[in-house]
């Protein structure tokens, strides 16, 4: 009695990750792919776009439409902050991979989450994996949408920890804080993984030993890119490995039970030195007057996370292909 | 990680301390430690807004020496006003109108000194450099002006524990804020980055440490030289507690914090910048950078000197400490 897969659209910025991300959607008969949509934040969303042809290329499913988000934030802001630092100038490990054949599909991001939500009304989820720009745009096109889409299940924030870009702030929530915020205080159902969460779930380079050692066709494709993801880590963090944040963040929509969760409301900071700030309210507390987090909707941000399963899972799957 | 960085592990000999504040209820409690610590001497008391406003601060801080029976103990008075300016905050739903629990004491006979209190501060880290503790219990607006009096205070206070802040956890005037430091972001990231050697102790510490209402009934039928009038003071911001936090006592804020001046073993610290958000939803957040990564670009805590700020809280020990002090004949 097989399941009807769950429906899927990623939102991504390939991204080194992502990629791990989408070739783990691939291998995962839970979930079904129905569309990439695409985001600037490791790399610009022309690249993203491109990438995200390329990728469904090396996995033989053309089938899936790319559909070509915003190019600039929210509030129309061109100064983007780009992670070519962390994925190479190509966003793929610098491999020079020949350009993609397939194109993009006429419509925006926005307009494609819009129909499609629309047209599975309740059964799909939007797993989030770069800045929110394309969320947050559907979310202002059809006032619908947030009711409309199932879940939202995003990679960004840090709650109760530093972050990754300064002390404040998370690359994907500082990428658009803006958006970010329209998207935790929309009313849809929203899941948010932090990377209080994710930086728990390291490959080590044994890992990558042993994914270099199977044949499985996404673990080779990896490998190849995996060299600049992993000496950025080595260099800017004190872990001997790299943080599977993309493919983490994706297994929330798969098997949510390897994760817990709490519930209460989150607003980001859009302005000042801790622009990006992810800020958590418990609900716990009763405050003597109204705040900003006051009637605002709920949403759940994951708390612990089973690693070892998480690692596990997402190893066994890119190797067994 | 946490270690315990403290110049001195535990106070030895006579330590001179101000303790600028807002009494209060638990600043009241706070101020009748100190006076029941013999190795602290008290040079001064400067009041700040915070729990009431400045002039009612002052009022209470003199009422308070004279119940001491230190009515020689000068009590400069601060600014009215945050660093911005505009009509600080006050909360007088926690404390009371009159910021004592509304128990109806008598006016003091005594008069504040002719000294603000940032000309007061200064004056008595210049009469005794290095050797002078500043226990700053309310917004920081006076510390920062001391600051910007005087360039080299920073490096003539022996050091500052500060009452403030919230790391990675939640405020308490919203989820983003402490109330000490949104009683004045500018101050607070003014006096966090000076470069002072300073101590931070968050209510995600002081939040930890609870008189319950049986320590509370433990307190009213001691022998505690203050001990009558504290337990009337404190029924006010005990059914505060109740109201707010769900919690039948009331947490200790302003005694942990003194705490850390003179059993600063009780506590362990994490080193880091601190800077303080002045703007937007999360104005009066406290961010603390751990230095657990390596920035690919200078960002807004680059180049500040650190700060220790309380890491964990020996609960049972400070709460044996706390109420042996507060019973003390």
């Amino acid at each position: 009695m097989a399941m009807e897969p769950k429906k899927i659209i990623i939102d991504t910025d390939p991204g080194i990750d992502d990629a791990m991300a989408i070739f783990l959607a691939f291998k995962s008969p839970e979930v079904e792919v129905i569309g990439l949509t695409t985001i600037y934040g490791n790399v610009y969303t022309t690249l993203a776009t491109k990438n995200a042809l390329h990728l469904l290329e090396v996995a033989g499913r053309t089938d899936i439409p790319v559909a070509e988000g915003s190019h600039v934030t929210l509030t129309k802001g061109t100064k983007l902050q780009i992670a070519d630092f962390v994925h190479g100038a190509d966003g793929l490990g610098n491999q020079n991979f020949p350009p993609p054949k397939g194109k993009p599909i006429e419509q925006s991001a926005a307009a494609f989450l819009v129909e499609q939500a629309i047209l599975y009304p309740g059964k799909i989820t939007v797993v989030a994996l770069g800045p929110l720009t394309n969320i947050a745009l559907a979310i202002q096109l059809d006032p619908a949408f947030a009711k409309n889409i199932g879940q939202i299940v995003l990679l960004g924030g840090a709650f109760s920890v530093n972050g990754n870009v300064n002390p404040a702030t998370e690359a994907n929530i500082f990428g658009d804080p803006d958006a970010a915020d329209v998207v935790f205080i929309s009313g849809a159902d929203v899941v948010a993984v932090g990377i209080n969460v994710t930086h728990q779930a390291v490959m080590t380079d044994a890992d990558r030993d042993k994914l270099a050692q199977s044949n499985g066709k996404f673990a080779q494709y990896l490998c190849q890119i995996l060299e600049v993801y992993f000496s950025y880590h080595h260099d800017a963090y004190a872990t001997r490995g790299v943080y599977l944040h993309d493919p983490t963040a994706l297994l929330v929509a798969i098997n949510p039970s390897l994760f817990t969760y709490t519930e209460g409301v989150v607003r980001v900071q859009t302005s000042g030195i801790t622009k990006g700030l992810t800020l958590f309210d418990n609900r716990q507390k009763r405050f003597a007057e109204i705040t900003e987090w006051t009637d605002k909707p709920m949403v759940k941000v994951a708390v612990t996370v089973d690693a070892k399963a998480v690692v596990k899972l997402i190893m066994d799957r890119l190797m067994d292909s | 990680m946490s270690n315990n960085n403290y110049s001195h592990a535990v106070l030895s000999g006579s330590s001179k301390l101000i303790i600028d504040t807002d009494p209060g209820i638990d600043d009241s409690m706070a101020i009748f430690m100190a006076f029941q610590t013999p190795e602290v001497e008290i040079l001064g008391l400067t009041t700040i807004f915070g729990n009431v406003a400045t002039e009612d601060a002052t009022h209470n801080a003199l009422l308070l020496c004279e119940i001491a029976g230190r009515p020689d103990i000068p009590v400069a008075e601060g600014s009215p006003e945050p660093l911005k300016g505009g009509k600080p905050r006050v909360a007088d739903f926690a404390h009371g109108s009159d910021g004592l629990g509304n128990i109806n004491l008598p006016p003091p006979k005594a008069k504040k000194s002719d000294k603000s209190a940032s000309e007061f501060l200064v004056d008595k880290v210049t009469e005794y450099p290095g050797e002078v503790s500043i226990l700053a219990l309310g917004p920081l607006t006076n510390l920062a002006l001391a600051i910007k009096r005087d360039s080299s205070f920073a490096s003539k206070v022996k050091n500052i524990v500060v009452l403030g802040g919230a790391f990675f956890a939640m405020g308490n005037v919203n989820p983003s804020a402490e109330a000490n430091i949104y009683g004045d972001p500018e101050a607070a990231d003014v006096v966090l980055t000076s470069g002072a050697n300073i101590v931070v102790v968050g209510i995600n510490i002081t939040t930890q440490v609870k008189l319950a209402d049986a320590d509370l009934l433990e307190l009213r039928q001691s022998e505690g030289k203050y001990a009558q009038l504290l337990s009337e003071m404190c029924k006010f911001y005990r059914d505060f507690h109740v109201k707010s936090d769900g919690v039948y006592g009331i947490f200790l804020h302003d005694p942990v914090s003194f705490v850390a001046v003179v059993r600063p073993d009780l506590f362990t610290y994490k080193k880091g910048v601190v800077r303080v958000e002045t703007q937007g939803i999360c104005v009066g957040h406290t961010l603390m950078d751990q230095g657990l990564k390596k920035w690919n670009t200078s960002n807004p805590w680059t180049g500040y000197s650190p700060v220790s700020v309380a890491w964990t809280v020996n609960v049972d020990e400070m709460l044996n400490y706390i109420k042996k002090v507060l019973m003390k004949p």
